[in-house]
């Protein structure tokens, strides 16, 4: 008798257990990162402020948060198609990062389909723009005030730099940049000089170069990102170009490029950039102290960039309660939060983070304080089209 | 000067570059009928060691001697113990061999040197342009150009001038014969492998102050490399000088006639030429 009720008792013990665990919802954050191919340097950088968010979370709806690495390889394609693997086999709904902004837009259709949710860093209008959703957010400034934060402190610190030239990729994100340089140029009385389009490709830029020479700019303006940026600087700098006129990169990565150009070639040269550790903002003193302890190094625009993205999403789903994914969309919307670069907003009209943009300036190795110290804040600020004006339509 | 004639000018530079970019392939291929897909692999590798050897020493012109003896040796090595297995299986077996050997290599180098960039800085002597009206021109570059002339020349005298050259000219044509002549068949392949592996390494190094270099800098290399050979005609030298000056100076005239066709019209060029001759300017069928 004695053993039965035991018995009874260690079922009903097991039972509550079994409850109280299954009522814990588990949450997976899903870091879509270009591990290998040709944007693996930016990737690998993003996957590890992804990692750092999660692990720094700790407990979330009841159980502990994990992350899973999806491979894009730099290829919307294969991104598109994991994504969608994720989604099916694994009822994946929190996607966060893709560096490129053809796999972001492919992504963030597919989560949409599935009712999740994606936060990436990814530059093209469209994201927030004509192609928005309810399930894709963006981290980063878009082109509109990547231009307007860089250009025109420019000219208003320099009215007497009149003359300007600009180098810009023949797709989707140069052409934004671009038509974004001429409004400004036409509104500042800026003559615009000449433009030399080059495709996706291209490394080899001294004949757009030599057509910068022949146009005899006071301002070089690089549209460019990545590694083409940091080729047609680098071979800039080597035709002497720093010495004739002034160079600015409207786009940079940040701190990842300045170390890989130096301080020879970035010395003198203006990089528009989304995050710059040395930000004095409670958040940022935070990430830079987390980063050195985990990884020993300066946090740079990636690394940040999916640490907030991830972060983000964690805390939506703690204040919607759930992991359903229109809940947790729903409690983004409108959000003001600490973010690296001080109050930071979610705009509900078309999901865009509200943020500064940088404008900074390329030291020279004898004025850095440290290994990371390749540039000074000159400027920044917040720039986005009125919500009037905004081509996001989504019901 | 005339904006178009300086962009001949900057053409015939991009076109000696590209000539030393392709030559080590096309020697590869021409001499002993071997597809090299790792070429862009050990351009890499002769970057990266030129990067090293510039932090380590601030020596650039250590490193333009040092780097590409030291891919060779590599490539010697790899002849040895891998490659030569390979010489009379068909060609995807050299393709699939030599791009395993590309992915090892590029990986190492991610783990070797990370995943970010480098810049290695013109050597001081180089440092600054000459003025050409209202041009520069890097003094870099024009040396880039002198050196690769000297290059060629050299090249040139040893294939077609010294015993070493008639040697391995007979070996691609009979290889067997010439072994039973007396000469270590193995020996000679082994050291045409390594001289275009080298050349590879070297144009690494020469074009990294130019350049830059990253992890990912190899199949861009290597597909330039297949235009030029391909224009060209496989296998031959005068070829890849033909077809490397031919795509510097298209691409760069087009830059300034059609900036954003400046890349396609390379492909476009290769396209008639297959076309008009389907072996390359210079190639045999």
């Amino acid at each position: 008798m004695q053993v039965t009720t035991w018995k009874k008792l260690l079922s009903v013990a097991v039972l509550s257990a079994t409850t109280a665990v299954c009522s814990a919802e588990e949450v997976t954050i899903y870091g879509v990162k270009s591990l290998s191919g040709s944007f693996a340097s930016y990737g690998k950088f993003a996957d590890m402020g992804s990692k750092l968010a999660v692990e720094e979370y700790g407990d979330l709806l009841g159980s502990p948060v994990k992350y899973e690495a999806i491979d894009t390889e730099g290829n919307a394609g294969k991104a598109v198609r994991k994504v969608q693997e994720a989604i099916s086999q694994d009822g994946a709904l929190f996607f966060n990062g893709a560096t490129l902004s053809s796999t972001a837009l492919a992504i963030g259709k597919e989560v949409d389909k599935a009712g999740g949710v994606f936060m990436t860093p990814a530059g093209a209008d469209e994201l927030t723009g004509t192609d928005c959703n309810m399930a894709t957010f963006r981290w980063s400034v878009p082109t509109y005030g990547a231009i307007h934060e860089t250009v025109e402190p420019l000219i208003k610190a320099h009215p007497e730099w009149k003359r300007w030239y600009t180098i810009t990729p023949q797709y989707v994100f140069g052409e934004a940049l671009l038509s974004n340089a001429e409004a400004v140029f036409e509104a500042e009385g800026i003559e615009h000089v000449g433009n030399s389009y080059h495709s996706l490709q291209e490394q080899e830029f001294s004949g757009y170069l030599t057509n910068a020479m022949a146009a005899k700019p006071d301002v070089l303006l690089l549209l460019n990102f990545g590694g083409q940026s940091s080729n047609a600087l680098r071979q800039a700098v080597n035709f002497g170009l720093k010495n004739e006129m002034k160079i600015l990169v409207a786009w940079s990565s940040g701190l990842d490029q300045l170390q890989e150009l130096g301080p020879d070639v970035a010395e003198g040269v203006y990089f528009g950039a989304q995050y710059w550790h040395t930000v004095e903002t409670p958040m940022n003193n935070e990430l830079v102290k987390s980063v050195r302890e985990a990884y020993d190094m300066a946090p740079n625009y990636p690394m940040a960039a999916d640490y907030i993205g991830t972060k983000v999403i964690l805390d939506a789903i703690a204040k919607a309660g759930s992991t359903d994914g229109a809940a947790v969309a729903k409690a983004l919307e409108g959000t003001v939060y600490q973010g690296p670069t001080g109050e930071e907003t979610v705009r509900a009209a078309d999901h865009q983070v509200l943020k500064d943009y940088y404008l900074l300036e390329g030291k020279a190795a004898s004025e850095m304080q440290d290994e990371d110290d390749f540039a000074e804040i000159i400027s920044s600020g917040e720039s986005f089209p009125d919500e009037s004006s905004l081509d996001c339509t989504r019901s | 000067m005339s904006l178009y004639l300086f962009q001949a000018l900057n053409g015939i530079g991009l076109g000696m570059i590209y000539f030393l970019i392709s030559v080590g392939l096309t020697i590869i291929f021409g001499l002993l009928n071997f597809v090299n897909f790792a070429h862009g692999a050990y351009y890499l590798l002769g970057s990266y060691l030129c990067f090293t050897l510039v932090s380590l020493t601030g020596n650039f012109w250590l490193a333009l001697v040092v780097a590409p003896v030291a891919v060779a040796m590599l490539a010697w090595v790899t002849e040895k113990t891998l490659i030569r297995r390979a010489y009379h299986l068909p060609h995807t077996f050299h393709i699939l061999i030599t791009l395993g050997i590309a992915l090892i290599i590029q990986e190492l180098s991610i783990a070797v040197w990370g995943p970010i960039g480098k810049t290695v800085a013109v050597p001081e002597a180089l440092s600054g342009v000459f003025r050409m009206g209202d041009f520069f021109y890097p003094k870099y570059r024009l040396f880039v150009i002198l050196f690769t002339a000297v290059i060629a020349v050299g090249l040139w005298l040893l294939l077609e001038r010294t015993r070493f050259g008639a040697l391995v000219r007979a070996g691609s044509e009979d290889a067997e014969t010439v072994s039973l002549l007396g000469t270590h068949i193995h020996k000679l392949f082994a050291l045409t492998f390594a001289l275009g592996v080298g050349l590879a390494g070297l144009a690494g190094v020469l074009a990294a102050p130019i350049r830059g270099v990253h992890p990912f800098i190899g199949p861009e290399v290597l597909g330039l490399a297949f235009v030029v050979v391909v224009i060209g005609g496989m296998g031959s030298f005068s070829g890849a000088l033909v077809g490397g000056l031919l795509v510097g100076l298209v691409q760069s005239m087009m830059t300034t006639i059609w900036p954003q066709g400046a890349s396609l019209m390379i492909y476009g060029a290769m396209a008639v030429v297959i076309l008009l001759r389907p072996y390359g300017l210079f190639g045999r069928a």
